[in-house]
Formats: C-alpha cells, structure tokens, sequence
C-alpha cells in the first residue's frame, strides 16, 4: 500500500463522510480513528472519526505517521492540514436541502439547536460561501489532489463516484466492497426529487 | 416600502468634521457620498466574517469541533 499519501474525506457534516469512510474501510484499507465517538441514532455504524483532528491547528504531528491511511476532516479543518504531506482528498457533495435537514436532527438529538440561530436560508448561503473558499484554496494547493464525490447519486444507485474513488485511490480500494458497504436504508432526510 | 426605509444615524460634530475633510480630499462630491462609500466597502468585509464564525457555531453544535 502506498505510504505516499494520506486520504482524506472531508466535507460538510452529513454530507456522507462517515459512508466513504466505510467504504474505504471495508476495502481494507486503514483508518484513522478512535473510536471515542460512537455509533448513535444519527450514525448507526458509526463515525470512525479521530478526536485529534480538531486540535490540528494545536498539534498535527500525528499527520506524518498516517501515510497510506485515511482520515476523516470535515471541510473546515483542511486548512489546518500540516503543508509538509501530500494528500488525496475525497470531498463528499451533497444536497444541500438534505444535509440541513439531517443537521438539524443531530443537532435536536445533541441538544444544541439554537431557535434563534440562523434560518437555513441564510445557512445555506454561509455554507456555499464556506465551500466556495475551501474549494479555491484546495485548488491552489500543490500537495493536495481532490476528487469530489456526489453522495446523492452513490445511495441512487449509480455507481461513477465509487469508480472515481477507485482510480482516485489505486488498488488500495475496489468496486465490490465499496458497494457493498453502502446501506440505502441509512439514507434519510431524503430530499423529494431527489 | 422596507427596501427604500432609510435610517438616521448620529454623529458627533469632531467626527463629522474630519470625515468632511476626508471626503474632501478624495475627491467625493458630498460628505454623505463618501460616508456611504465606506460603509458600503466594509459592510461586505463584516458579513463574511459573520458567516465563518455562524459556520462554525454550526460545526461545533454538531460536534465536529472544539
């Protein structure tokens, strides 16, 4: 297995990280997790997250040992990502509508919904401007190769995304497994048409 | 109509005095036209950092960071 890089998947909450995580998983292929989050009604099987990835900013050394290994970071802590490695980042894409929707009832479940925080209107618009600045500073960075993964089409069933993670990734991954990993009854907060 | 609500707003004569001045030397035709032009370059400035910081009250209510 190539040590060259490390994988990332990243993007929004709920936008379908945790999915490719284990997808990328039941291929074999290493994670970087701890457990310390567990499964729960909003992730049945799980989160396979790394605390350590929100003190990036604080401390990134663990980054050089995770070669050939992927880690889960949502969008925003990209940019804390240690220069010094080469990445390959899968970032999931996902109807907006669906993950503030599905936002909305962690956050219930969590117990920190602010009534009186933004509406989603206004949500959406500060997660587009969000994802429109990560999107050009990954374009700008020499060390990072993206590939960007549309999660509503994975869980309808067609299967480009997870070819793309294939050729993205090498042999360290294939099709039969990743396919297999998917739960299409996990897929709620469905948006209409979608 | 809501859209065409203008506002008032109050300013002391030592700070009127030295945004006229400003205005003078930039070459604006009013002082009104200059305190506008500021406040509309830097309203953008302050709305996007209002929209980082609600994302990240966002993230951190769904556990994502510290």
């Amino acid at each position: 297995m190539s040590t060259d890089f490390i994988t990332v998947v990243s993007g929004l909450p709920r936008s379908g990280t945790s999915l490719m995580m284990q997808m990328i998983h039941a291929c074999g292929m290493e994670v970087v997790a701890d457990g310390q989050r567990t499964a729960d009604e909003d992730n049945p099987k799980g989160y396979l997250e790394f605390e350590a990835v929100k003190k990036l900013k604080e401390d990134s050394s663990w980054v050089a040992d995770a070669g050939g290994k992927a880690v889960k970071a949502i969008s925003m802590l990209l940019f804390d990502l240690p220069p010094t490695q080469h990445y390959r980042v899968i970032f999931m894409v996902r109807h907006m509508d669906e993950i503030l929707a599905s936002q909305k009832e962690m956050l219930k479940r969590r117990g920190t919904l602010n009534d009186r925080g933004p509406s989603d209107d206004d949500m959406r618009k500060f997660f587009q401007s969000h994802l429109d600045k990560v999107k050009s500073w990954l374009a700008d960075q020499p060390n990072f190769k993206v590939l960007y993964v549309d999660y509503n089409a994975i869980m309808n069933g067609d299967d480009k995304g997870i070819r793309d993670v294939c050729e993205f990734l090498g042999p360290v991954v294939n099709i039969e497994a990743m396919t297999k990993a998917i739960d299409s009854g996990l897929y709620r907060n469905r948006k209409a048409s979608a | 109509m809501f859209g065409n609500r203008s506002h008032k707003i109050t300013i002391d004569n030592e700070l009127y005095e030295r945004l006229e001045k400003a205005a003078q030397v930039a070459g604006h035709a009013s002082t009104e036209e200059f305190i506008l032009h500021i406040l509309e370059t830097t309203a953008p400035a302050s709305s996007s950092a209002d929209s980082e910081e609600e994302v990240r009250k966002r993230l951190q209510g769904l556990g994502y960071l510290e």
